[in-house]
């Protein structure tokens, strides 16, 4: 069966009844107005096991990020990491301990990071570790702002992570990192309020 | 595993798994609850009214306007460079997944849990054609190696315990019989690591299309639908031709609304928004999206006066999760792909009352699973509306078709009925209720009150208060 005759099957079906209107956007009503976004988005993240933390500037991110990575044997770098934060590219994901990311904006209400295919998808995914740098300034308050935001120059895939990969299917008991990162950090860059 | 009773024998599969398999009501039971008790928890805090009146809304304006949203669907996909499919029914969509393995030489394939590839039987398909689909969902990596059809649209292997996953795992796997889940989970993410890496294909369903962007939505919380659909070369997404909705935006509504009412979770953990294929300036993603749009009877129960409101469903299994008779058996006495409430209105409408009878007197009426949709089908309506439809058929048994009209023709002649009831307080009748058409089921498992010494009709001529 065709495209055609699929479509005048449903049209067939549809014959007659009524066409309600769109109900218009979804409003969630759960982030105040005047709300801190940067606390808010971190709040929600914390709540399912992610970490995360606040610095300044990008020059307090790269010292931070150079502390963090030192135990680690191997860093995979997506490639909308600035370059003062780390090589591009880097270990294979498939190999690497730790993935870098540099995030396309966030949400506050559902504690999700947005992440684009044009960084590079396999570093976000394949190492046990995922370290997420946001700036302060792309958190949206909820999902509708963030999708009406991100939709124009879609790439193929965007990502929204909101915590560490979790299952419940083994006899209902909660484990972590079963296929995507076990621990996911998000480093928060800027956003006013002194950094701890 | 395909599900083999057609049409649903019901009433003898839920026996058996009561009689022979007591440990999946209290498997199915724990797990159902603690579903339940999360989705009111996640529902409280915000305004659940409201965001389920606006999904039954955007939903329904959705299927009603869908060969509209469906075509402008189809062509931004293509734009975006997905190649788009279109299959009637099993036969077509697994004849496309053939010509797909051939154009890509494809000998291996990771599966993400798609509930639409379990109704097209993909797995038995691949494993005939020498293509190897290996399921990376942990629930199901689970019941495929016991080799089970799912038993939850959530999560397919709640109706296994703790201590046989444990047995299963060092069987297959090698771990200790005493291992802790997280030494599992362990085990089956190195085992299916080699897998995403290796594949040649990775297939996956869709929870949703957005038809301005062309964007497939897909939902989960172990990132197995990430990888599957980012790491191998090929991606091949199967989707119902009913998940298609009007705007990007409005996904974010569906998106929150059906983690809260499936799992009480604000969103899942990881979000797919799949726009097409890789694009030259990206280092990974698939070099070819197929998408392959699905009839296979939804259009047959889109057709139906009432019955098309079921396809609003967004899979969040919370009507499963609120059932007191789905609790008792799980999915598997239902005999199809989907269970439950929502198995019992999707299946007289999309496999025809032949098909579907007779799910939708699996149930008791009480009305639990309206409350727990998120858009608002009115599940106990059609259950009757498709009861009905069967009656008119003729296809009650004829034990009911006789005991109804038998009963009917009595309550209608006053004399008749009075001696009807004097017959019922002097014959022994407990006796031989077994033998009573309807009454006899009932019976069977029950002892029957015994009859009052005095008919209503007496005692309210002398008097009673």
């Amino acid at each position: 069966m065709s495209r055609a005759e699929i479509l005048d099957r449903i049209r067939a079906a549809n014959a007659g009844r009524a066409r309600p209107e769109h109900p218009g956007s979804f409003v969630s009503g759960a982030v105040a107005e005047g709300a801190d976004l940067v606390r808010v988005f971190r709040d929600r993240f914390e709540d399912v096991g992610g970490e995360s933390v606040r610095v300044a500037d990008i020059a307090s991110a790269r010292a931070w990020l150079e502390a963090f990575l030192e135990p680690f044997e191997s860093a995979s770098f997506g490639l909308l990491v600035p370059p003062e934060l780390g090589p591009r590219g880097g270990t294979a994901p498939s190999a690497a301990k730790v993935g870098v990311s540099w995030a396309a904006g966030a949400v506050a209400e559902t504690g999700s990071i947005a992440l684009s295919s044009a960084d590079g998808r396999r570093a976000q995914l394949l190492p046990p570790t995922h370290v997420v740098l946001i700036d302060a300034g792309s958190i949206v308050a909820t999902l509708v702002d963030g999708l009406s935001r991100w939709r124009e120059g879609l790439p193929s895939a965007v990502g929204l992570h909101s915590g560490p990969s979790k299952s419940a299917d083994i006899g209902q008991v909660m484990v972590k990192g079963v296929h995507g990162p076990g621990r996911l950090v998000a480093v928060v860059i800027g956003g006013g309020d002194a950094p701890e | 595993m395909s599900f083999e009773t057609r049409p649903p024998d019901y009433r003898a599969a839920s026996a058996a798994i009561l009689r022979g398999s007591p440990n999946v009501r209290d498997s199915v039971g724990s797990a159902t609850r603690s579903f339940e008790e999360r989705r009111w928890e996640a529902l409280a805090h915000v305004d659940a009214d409201r965001w389920r009146d606006w999904a039954r809304d955007v939903k329904t304006h959705a299927l009603l306007h869908l060969d509209t949203y469906l075509g402008q669907a189809a062509d931004q996909l293509e734009a975006n460079g997905v190649h788009v499919h279109w299959a009637a029914d099993r036969s077509a969509a697994t004849s496309i997944l053939d010509e797909i393995v051939e154009r890509h030489d494809v000998r291996s394939a990771v599966k993400a849990k798609s509930m639409l590839s379990e109704e097209l039987e993909v797995n038995e398909h691949l494993e005939s054609r020498g293509v190897e689909p290996v399921e990376t969902d942990l629930g199901e990596y689970i019941i495929q190696l016991l080799g089970e059809p799912p038993s939850h649209i959530v999560g397919p292997a709640i109706h296994k315990s703790l201590e046989d996953c444990r047995r299963l795992f060092h069987t297959r796997l090698g771990t200790p019989l005493d291992a802790e889940p997280d030494v599992l989970a362990a085990a089956a993410r190195k085992a299916l690591r080699t897998r995403f890496l290796l594949a040649d294909m990775g297939i996956s369903g869709a929870n949703f299309v957005a038809a301005d962007t062309g964007t497939l939505a897909l939902i989960e919380n172990e990132g197995n639908i990430r990888l599957s659909t980012s790491v191998p070369p090929v991606h091949v997404a199967f989707v119902g031709i009913e998940k298609v909705v009007p705007r990007f935006e409005d996904l974010a509504g569906l998106l929150q609304l059906t983690a809260r009412s499936a799992t009480g979770q604000p969103i899942g953990l990881f979000v797919s928004l799949i726009q097409g294929p890789r694009r030259q300036d990206e280092v990974d993603g698939p070099e070819h999206v197929h998408v392959v749009f699905v009839d296979n009877g939804r259009t047959r129960l889109l057709a139906d006066e009432r019955g098309w409101e079921a396809l609003r469903c967004v899979r969040c299994g919370a009507c499963l999760n609120s059932c007191p008779v789905y609790r008792q058996t799980g999915g598997h006495a239902y005999g199809w792909t989907y269970s439950g409430p929502i198995g019992a209105i999707l299946a007289p409408g999309m496999l025809g009352l032949d098909g579907g009878m007779p799910l939708p007197h699996a149930s008791s009426l009480c009305g639990a699973c309206v409350d727990a949709c998120p858009v608002r089908i009115p599940i106990p309506e059609l259950l009757l509306h498709w009861r009905a439809k069967a009656v008119d058929e003729g296809m009650e048994p004829l034990s009911e078709r006789f005991g109804s009209s038998f009963y009917a023709n009595l309550a209608e002649r006053p004399g008749a009925y009075r001696a009807a009831s004097a017959g019922l307080r002097l014959t022994p009748w407990r006796a031989a209720s077994r033998a009573l058409p309807i009454l006899g089921d009932w019976a069977r498992e029950r002892t029957l009150p015994e009859p009052s010494p005095k008919s209503f009709r007496t005692l309210w001529r002398e008097g009673i208060e």
